[in-house]
């Protein structure tokens, strides 16, 4: 009885082995020959190009983010505290703020995903780990998506709170008796 | 007279952690400094501050290139709500959003193995 216990922990280990490592055979299997040595070959250019976009991504971030703070916490909040302090409706405009915020935290949480990803390719020596480079490349493609997809949900945030203005004043003008 | 002066102990009957309580000191307070350290890079690198620090090494080119030109001015939260307060707000917002929108950031591909110049040839051709 014990025997075949062991027997089965050890199957299941070793297929656990087996599958992770045949996992990342096809990561590798993915790149031909010539698409190896063309890492290896172009290695220079490959990390002065990503070095290139770590700095405008980096300078992006920060002039992105300093707009999208200032639209969140001095124009948003505080008119939501205007409409309060008088005592208005401002239910839609806080839902709004409240998404717009949560998509700020998540636009911060992917460019951080983003940034360690590529900085950790960068670290990658091409010419002796070419594959590990075209694999840390990918991943860091695909976060740098979901940070694009982030930006596009922040501005259309930005659009709903202009949409949502507009539907209080309409509100507004029709409670003050203003055309 | 009274004479109780205290007797001072000789250094043979002090302990180890008497005799070494300058260096335990110097010890204990680099342990606690270097704890603190370790605490603040976590913190630096975790919440994200990292990211806005153009001061690294690799970002110097464009740390001078930081927007500073744009400078919001707070939307009072107090006073009332009339059409012209309600004005001045929508054309700070509109022109803040104008900004927001004016580029596309992050979007693109340049990490395309074909603008990195590494992709299959083979695959393209097909």
């Amino acid at each position: 009885m014990k025997l075949r216990t062991r027997l089965v922990a050890f199957a299941f280990i070793a297929a656990s082995v087996l599958s992770l490592s045949i996992v990342k055979t096809t990561a590798a299997a993915d790149l031909s020959d010539e698409q190896l040595g063309r890492i290896k070959s172009n290695c220079l250019s490959i990390k002065g190009s990503l070095n290139q976009l770590h700095a405008t991504d980096a300078l992006l971030r920060v002039n992105r983010g300093q707009i999208y703070e200032a639209i969140g916490t001095k124009l948003m909040s505080n008119f939501n505290a205007r409409l309060s302090n008088n005592s208005l409706d401002n239910k839609g405009l806080v839902a709004v703020t409240q998404s717009y915020q949560t998509a700020q935290v998540t636009f911060r949480d992917d460019y951080r995903i983003y940034e360690q990803q590529l900085s950790a390719a960068l670290r990658i020596d091409c010419t002796k780990e070419p594959a590990a480079l075209h694999e840390a490349i990918e991943s860091a493609r695909e976060k740098r998506d979901i940070v694009h997809a982030d930006v596009l949900r922040l501005n259309q945030f930005i659009d709903d709170y202009r949409l949502a203005v507009n539907d209080f004043m309409l509100n507004f003008d029709r409670v003050t008796g203003k055309s | 007279m009274d004479d109780n002066t205290t007797p001072q102990p000789d250094n043979e009957t002090l302990g180890f952690w008497d005799q070494h309580r300058f260096m335990l000191l110097i010890a204990g307070t680099i342990v606690i400094a270097f704890i603190l350290v370790s605490v603040s890079l976590v913190i630096y690198n975790v919440s994200g501050s990292a990211q806005l620090d153009l001061s690294r090494p690799g970002l110097k080119s464009v740390s001078g290139k930081v927007d500073r030109t744009n400078v919001v001015t707070d939307y009072s939260a107090f006073g009332p709500v009339t059409k012209d307060t309600v004005k001045t707000f929508t054309d700070a917002y509109d022109a803040q959003a104008k900004k927001a929108k004016a580029v596309d950031a992050f979007n693109g591909d340049p990490l395309n193995p074909d603008v990195l110049e590494f992709a299959d040839p083979t695959a393209s051709a097909e």
